[in-house]
């Protein structure tokens, strides 16, 4: 694997030039909180991403909740305002739009919420809300509108006499296909769709499915199709982009994607799901604990506090696996400390020279390492550990396991690599021939 | 609508019979208002004429129609209705009246059936439901009767009086009433103020007029009189009409204020929010009844004081003060709404926040609106008649229920309780009856609430400054 120090996209671009670009997002952040004098750190929701959606395809967005996939799929619609970056739409960069620009090309672009009994509001009738769009823009007559309105029902599967009834009258999945309907009453070419299925019975999961694959066809739709079940994507989605704590770690075509994953994220993701063939011998892995928090993301990698194949120092390499999943514990256990505030009574009892929770280090030292066999060298790392923590300074503690048995990925950001011909692009260091590609079977070496 | 006017031209056509059948009334009260409204902001008053002309005109439900003011000659009555009893005179004419009302709600019930049956195309709507549990919801029910009968007595106040308010009341020396004189066993004529005088009810038994009873005047007090000798029930009438009047502008005002604040505030969030949160703390902050009185005595001499007797610094007082009880009230559903997803959607698609605000959240709000205005008024009520009953409130001759209580009080304990428990009974009534409202539109409005809920408690606490 070639590092090229490259986007993504660029790299995208190089082999589908024929594909006309529809929306093109560079560096986009999304940071919450950042503009208020109240809050500290601010929420990276999303924290530096680039790619292009192509007229005419489907683009699945997938990670685990809190990732940040609806924060980027709302700001590319405008619902959220970027921190940084840009998002050219038919290169206009629509970042900068306000007033009746801004309100003008929101007819290009709309969005299929997630919850249908929260996405309609409840006082209206079915008409007066695939109708509302229209009358805001105004469009046409006031009876082309409503003629447009039953065509719209009939377009995506309702009958027009449902025009008087209320949403209250209707089932899950009627109810989003109303909401369908609004989306495409101002004649958008684009479209978010945040998870459109999740909330509705499995038995109509397919039928909103396919119907959003007919429209899509019937209207040259273009979508962003946002979703934690992998399979939605697998079924929809031209290409996936997997999302992990505001990043995009891989980006590439849907079945070889799903088939052969390149990034160290995507193979926990994908092994997260059931194998169809109960009888393939795939080595499972477990993702360990919960994802750090946004608004305190590691240095480095962003998935370098969970990820199974991370790069050691080269003098560790030969440690033993189970002892260095133990170091690794260790840190995850200092950090997850350090993001849990600590309480006015807490501070004050350190202040008295009081006992305070962080003191039973020896306790947890005791559970993370009992039954390893620890080699000396790392022996003294922990009892350093063990003594900074006594002395109630955990952040030293923190720095020093992270100076001393961090690698690459703790301290530098990974690069976007080119991992097969069609253009997927991965966010690891193990693409470089330094490291051993990463694969399923890899353990932390 | 066009296409088939029949049911509708039938309900109109009732409503015009009842309207017309109270034309002089309805004129003169909307001439009236009118008129009022350009002395206060041109001042002069171009309406008199018409107004006094309105006043001639004919109306069906009337004290010409039913007199019950008239004299016994020892043998009959003369100048009652039929010749009957004033008591019974007095009972037909408000029997009168209340069958009025009744016709009136019914018939507004009968334009909506006449609405939903013929010209609304949904067959179901989500107001369809809460109306449904609000006809089923007795509590609310009783509520909105007497609700309703507390609005008649307001409304008709001239209609229901056993006597006038100028003859009774206000001008009591320059009107003449007649009667017969078991002395000299004739009709003699002497003037209001007079016959008052010795009509009074000061505690004694021998100088008491009760309940239901007669003066020596062949005049029939059905709440007895005041130590003053006027009549209770004309006073508490025309006092129903304050009371209201005040309650309900002021609701009226700060339930505007407290809803387009709990939009924006829920709509924007963060420093409009925060703004708002501090201003409506620093108000809530505040002691009401202190502020109240203090207000009462800054402004006693000046203009504002004496446009209606007081009630309009005290409407703008109100509204002042019970804004952040709303606000504080809705601002939970508000947020609830202003996080739905139709929200985002409406913004998605370029609609204006003013309209989204209007569309999208006033209807979901309005309910909670209801609730905790019909709440907060009974608390204005008692405000009212508490700064009425310092000496504070409205001033004199006006009739104020407050201040019934507050002249009634030294002679509880006596032959003349009857001048302050009785508006102090019904007062209680009134605030029941609005709460009880409340509590029926909340739970029409939102079935799931739990009863006994805290916003609910703390609107309804704070109703009583
Ligand atoms: S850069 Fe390191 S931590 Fe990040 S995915 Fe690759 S191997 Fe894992």
């Amino acid at each position: 694997m070639s590092k090229m120090n490259t986007t993504p996209e660029q790299e995208h671009q190089a082999t589908t030039a024929d594909d006309e670009v529809l929306v093109s997002v560079r560096n986009l952040r999304k940071h919450y909180g950042a503009d208020s004098f109240l809050s500290d750190d601010p929420v990276k929701a999303v924290d530096g991403v680039s790619f292009d959606i192509h007229r005419g395809e489907t683009l699945g967005l997938v990670g685990e909740s809190g990732c940040g996939k609806t924060t980027l799929g709302r700001t590319l619609i405008r619902l959220e305002t970027p921190t940084s970056g840009e998002i050219r739409f038919d290169d206009t960069d629509i970042t900068t739009l306000s007033g009746s620009d801004l309100k003008q090309w929101r007819r290009n672009a709309q969005m299929v919420f997630q919850d249908p009994d929260s996405s309609l509001n409840e006082r209206m009738t079915v008409g007066e809300l695939i109708r509302d769009p229209l009358d805001v823009h105004d469009w046409k007559t006031k009876s082309e509108r409503d003629e447009r309105v039953r065509e719209l029902l009939e377009k995506v599967g309702l009958s027009e006499n449902h025009y008087f009834r209320y949403p209250h009258q209707f089932s899950g999945g009627q109810r989003q296909r109303i909401g369908i309907a609004r989306a495409l009453a101002l004649e958008p070419e684009f479209l978010v769709l945040d998870e459109p299925v999740s909330a509705l019975d499995v038995s109509v999961q397919a039928k909103i499915l396919n119907l959003l694959r007919d429209l899509q066809s019937d209207l040259d739709l273009t979508y962003l199709l946002i979703a934690h079940d992998l399979s939605v994507v697998r079924h929809l989605a031209d290409r996936v982009a997997v999302m992990y704590l505001g990043h995009i770690m891989e980006l590439g075509e849907t079945e070889r994607l799903f088939e052969n994953p390149a990034n160290p994220y995507t193979q926990s993701l994908l092994s997260a799901i059931p194998e169809a063939d109960p009888y393939a011998e795939s080595e499972r892995i477990t993702l360990r604990g919960a994802p750090p928090s946004p608004r305190n993301p590691p240095e480095g990698c962003p998935f370098s506090t969970r990820c199974p194949t991370k790069i050691r120092p080269e003098k560790y390499r030969s440690v033993d696996d189970d002892v260095w999943r133990a170091m690794e514990e260790l840190r995850g256990i200092l950090r997850e400390r350090a993001r849990t505030d600590r309480s006015i009574a807490m501070i004050a009892r350190e202040l008295l020279g009081l006992e305070t929770r962080l003191s039973d280090i020896d306790e947890i030292v005791e559970e993370v390492f009992g039954g390893v066999d620890l080699p000396p060298e790392l022996s003294t790392h922990v009892d350093r550990v063990v003594h900074e923590v006594t002395d109630g300074n955990p952040e030293a503690a923190q720095s020093y396991l992270k100076r001393e048995i961090g690698g690459p990925c703790d301290t530098d950001t990974p690069e976007y690599y080119t991992v097969d011909d069609d253009g997927r692009s991965s966010y690891c260091h193990r693409h470089t021939a330094e490291y051993d590609p990463p694969s399923p079977t890899l353990r932390s070496e | 609508m066009r296409d088939y006017p029949a049911p509708f031209a039938r309900w109109l056509a009732g409503v015009s019979l009842l309207l017309l059948v109270e034309l002089g009334a309805v004129l003169s009260f909307v001439l009236g208002v009118a008129n009022d409204l350009l002395r206060l902001t041109l001042g002069t008053a171009p309406l008199s004429g018409a107004v006094s002309t309105s006043q001639s005109l004919p109306t069906l439900i009337s004290r010409d129609l039913v007199p019950n003011r008239g004299y016994y000659t020892g043998e009959e009555w003369a100048g009652t209705f039929l010749g009957l009893e004033p008591k019974y005179a007095w009972l037909i004419r408000v029997a009168l009246v209340v069958v009025y009302g009744a016709v009136w709600c019914g018939w507004l019930w009968f334009g909506y059936i006449t609405f939903r049956r013929h010209y609304r195309v949904a067959d179901w709507t989500p107001t369809d439901d809460i109306i449904d549990r609000l006809r089923s919801h007795q509590w609310g029910k009783f509520g909105m009767v007497i609700v309703a009968l507390f609005l008649l007595l307001a409304l008709f106040a001239p209609v229901v009086s056993p006597t006038t308010m100028e003859q009774n009341i206000q001008d009591p020396y320059s009107n003449q009433i007649q009667y017969f004189s078991e002395e000299t066993g004739e009709v003699q004529t002497t003037t209001a103020g007079a016959a008052n005088r010795q009509s009074t009810s000061v505690g004694s038994v021998a100088r008491n007029v009760g309940p239901w009873e007669y003066d020596n005047f062949n005049r029939f007090h059905p709440f007895g009189t005041l130590p003053s000798g006027k009549d209770l029930f004309t006073f508490l009438a025309y006092g129903a009409r304050i009371s209201l009047f005040i309650g309900v502008s002021s609701m009226l005002g700060a339930g505007a204020l407290a809803m387009s604040f709990a939009m924006i505030s829920s709509f924007y969030k963060g420093a409009v929010d925060l703004a708002l949160v501090v201003t409506s703390d620093s108000i809530q902050a505040l002691p009401v009844l202190m502020i109240l009185i203090l207000a009462a005595v800054v402004f006693s001499n000046t203009w504002i004081a004496t446009v209606y007797n007081g009630a309009l610094l005290f409407i703008a007082l109100f509204t002042l003060i019970y804004w952040p009880y709303l606000w504080r009230a809705i601002r939970g559903p508000s947020f609830q709404v202003a996080e739905e997803e139709w929200i985002d959607a409406a913004k998605n698609y370029g609609q204006h926040p003013a309209q989204i605000m209007r569309k999208h959240m006033a209807p979901y709000i309005v309910g909670y609106m209801l609730i905790y205005a019909s709440l907060t008024l009974g608390g204005v009520i008692i405000s009212v008649a508490g700064l009425s009953f310092l000496g504070l409130g409205i001033t004199p001759p006006t009739p104020e229920w407050g201040r019934a209580i507050s002249v009634g009080q030294p002679y509880v304990a006596s032959a003349s309780w009857h001048i302050s428990l009785i508006p102090g009974f019904l007062i209680t009534l009134v605030v029941t009856a609005f709460n009880a409202m409340g509590d029926g539109i909340r739970d029409a409005v939102d079935p799931q609430s739990a009863e006994g809920d805290e916003a609910t408690a703390a609107a309804a606490g704070g109703g009583g400054a």
